[in-house]
């Protein structure tokens, strides 16, 4: 007998779904090799480096990619500037996801995942990883709150969604008071290794600065993730936003360029600029990349206008602001060094994340991106398209 | 034996002869697996040309800082400072995410990178010995020093025998006692003949280095409500701008209409 199987086109899987289900396969054996034995047989963190490329990928960079949420929900909510509501939902659903993802780590680089909710049990209120984990707390209540009516809307339940949005406005205040205290703090974070962090990058400037720059990932993201999702969904790019968004963009990356300057002056370590060999190197490539070169391709209008310079340049902005996170989470730390002769457990003085820490890093990433794609393609998460908007299809 | 009200430790690196019995003391003493140590001794080796050679030997152990970055940092508050003196961790609270092993400055807390889920893995560090001193006797690692390169009592007594031997015999000693004023003060003072970067500590100042990261976290409370204060008085204000002008728009409208 001939078997005939038919695959019913609704269950048919896409290539890159399919990509992104693997990686999160290995990343859950991973995990599960983890708990068996140990965090030091799947990572190279050790004695010396505790923390390494999970805590710079998906906890510095992850938060710092979710700030689009609240520079757009502000913009909307607090400053009224409705043209640009059509953006809120997507970087909700991003924001939201990051946040899932970063809890996702944790259960994999705690000692005591199941442990995690003990911020809640035992506080500390010197320590900013307190706050940080409250805030990632807090803030997915908030975030689903405000993402509550694109759901309930697909229910149906028209009533709870009317009532919801009337309370918007103070709930995305207290979202926003939540994610600028949330990312100052991450920077925070390093306030108290002044012996570790390399001094262009160690400061009290810190928390203004990471919220700067968190307000430009904000901005750059959403045009990379509405690039994104206009290519793979095959929709008409919002253009018209995006570039509004685009213009706003070297005015906040100029602020953090002076503030930036302003605080190394007054510290004076303008002399480190040049005389710290490869740490000089970073410092330069992150303000290259990450900020003159934006600031000056998104002064064109003819860059803003076309959606391939839109890309790069928030690509570049996204780049280098990201190398600022690695630098001043990993790259610039330098961390205890034992002398010539050590015991062992001691461990490496030297670090490079393993193949499977990266690869739990891309597992939980993949599942970001999927259930990026699911939201999006399930719920009323994008703007229905305008007439004669319809591209593609 | 008189009570101590601040008890310390005193190294001597002139007279540490880099034998380990206290590393095998204290694990013999706390139970401490074969593969880990809460006490490592380490060094740089020899030094110099025949026939001037030099060489010099560290003890690590926790600092016991008067002002400890690990209790600073720790986000469930596993650490605390005993009044008398010791730092001491409570598994009980600790989740395992490794902060206070980046904050010590030091680099004294280390982590069961060895252990899964089942077993738990947490973070060992040296006690100062709490069932020893509490009854009166002497850190594990000090009572099996040969040579008296460790010393315990009381801090103000260690400092004071400290300086005097440092006076005694100023051709054999840097000038300072490491750990009086390094981070704020710390228990665990170190005096030695060669430089204490040599011996691999870090050059510290005497403000406690968690003094930025605090002042910071207590200004969460007053930014979040003057930010708070700010966006709403903004968003008020949008509204109203807005439903003037709407307001206007109807005005000019009407007369138009009216026409
Ligand atoms: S030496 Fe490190 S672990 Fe010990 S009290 Fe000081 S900061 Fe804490
Ligand atoms: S690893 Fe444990 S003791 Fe160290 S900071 Fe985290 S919760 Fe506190």
């Amino acid at each position: 007998m001939k078997l005939n199987i038919t695959i019913q086109p609704r269950f048919r899987i896409g290539l890159f779904p399919l990509t992104l289900l693997v990686f999160m396969g290995i990343a859950a054996f991973i995990a599960l090799w983890r708990y068996i034995y140990g965090i030091g047989a799947i990572s190279n963190l050790s004695n010396s480096y505790p923390w390494g490329f999970w805590v710079s990928f998906d906890l510095f960079t992850g938060i710092a990619i979710s700030s689009g949420a609240f520079v757009i929900a502000s913009l909307v909510y607090i400053f009224g500037l409705e043209q640009f509501r059509p953006l809120v939902r997507p970087t909700l659903v991003t924001a939201l996801l990051g946040y899932v993802m970063e809890g996702m780590a944790l259960l994999v680089e705690l000692g005591q995942p199941h442990r995690i909710w003990y911020f809640l049990r035992y506080q500390n209120f010197t320590s900013f990883l307190l706050f940080i984990g409250l805030y990632v707390m807090i803030y997915i209540v908030v975030l689903t709150v405000e993402f509550a009516p694109a759901v309930f809307e697909r229910l149906k339940w028209d009533k709870a969604a009317a009532l919801l949005k009337r309370w918007m406005k103070p709930v995305v205040i207290f979202g926003a008071v939540i994610s600028t205290l949330h990312q100052a703090s991450l920077g925070s974070l390093l306030l108290i290794q002044p012996a570790k962090l390399h001094p262009l990058w160690w400061t009290p400037w810190i928390p203004p600065l990471f919220f700067v720059s968190a307000v430009a990932i904000g901005l750059a993201m959403t045009i990379f993730e509405s690039s994104m999702t206009s290519r793979y969904f095959k929709r008409a790019l919002e253009t018209h936003l995006l570039e509004k968004l685009a213009r706003g963009l070297p005015f906040v990356l100029g602020f953090y360029l002076v503030m930036r300057f302003v605080q190394l002056t007054l510290e004076g370590k303008l002399s480190l600029l040049f005389a710290s060999g490869g740490m000089s190197l970073l410092f330069w490539a992150e303000i290259l990349i990450g900020v003159l070169l934006p600031i000056v391709l998104f002064s064109f209008k003819r860059v803003r206008t076309s959606p391939g310079s839109l890309l790069t340049g928030a690509l570049l902005t996204l780049a280098g602001m990201i190398l600022n996170r690695f630098d001043v989470s990993w790259f610039a730390v330098k961390h205890y060094d034992p002398l010539t002769y050590a015991p062992a457990f001691m461990g490496k003085v030297t670090y490079f994340p393993s193949i499977t820490e990266i690869l739990v890093s891309v597992g939980i990433f993949s599942f970001g991106i999927l259930a990026f794609g699911l939201a999006v393609k399930y719920l009323p998460v994008l703007e229905p398209e305008h007439h004669g908007a319809h591209a593609g299809d | 034996m008189t009570e101590i009200k601040h008890h310390a430790y005193l190294f001597d690196a002139t007279r540490c002869i880099d034998c380990r019995a206290c590393m095998v003391a204290c694990s013999v003493e706390n139970n401490i697996e074969m593969d880990k140590t809460r006490i490592w001794v380490s060094g740089v080796g020899v030094k110099g040309e025949f026939p001037n050679l030099q060489r010099a030997t560290m003890v690590y152990h926790c600092m016991h800082c008067e002002h400890p970055d690990c209790m600073s940092a720790c986000p469930v508050g596993a650490y605390s400072k005993r009044p008398d003196g010791p730092v001491v961790y409570n598994p009980e609270k600790c989740i395992g995410c490794r902060y206070c092993m980046n904050a010590c400055p030091f680099g004294v807390p280390h982590f069961d990178y060895d252990k899964g889920i089942v077993e738990g893995a947490f973070i060992d560090k040296c006690t100062f010995c709490p069932q020893r001193i509490d009854v009166g006797e002497e850190p594990a690692c000090v009572h099996t020093c040969p040579t008296d390169a460790l010393e315990y009592g009381e801090r103000e007594e260690l400092l004071k025998k400290a300086h005097e031997r440092i006076a005694a015999h100023p051709e054999r000693y840097i000038q300072h006692v490491y750990g009086e004023f390094e981070n704020g003060g710390t228990s665990y003072l170190i005096i030695s003949h060669v430089p204490f970067e040599e011996l691999g500590l870090p050059t510290l100042p005497e403000k406690p280095i968690n003094e930025v990261s605090e002042t910071a976290v207590g200004l969460t409370l007053p930014v979040a409500l003057g930010w708070g204060a700010a966006l709403t008085a903004v968003t008020v204000g949008v509204s109203l701008l807005k439903k003037k002008s709407a307001a206007e728009d109807e005005a000019e409208k009407k007369p138009e209409a009216e026409k």
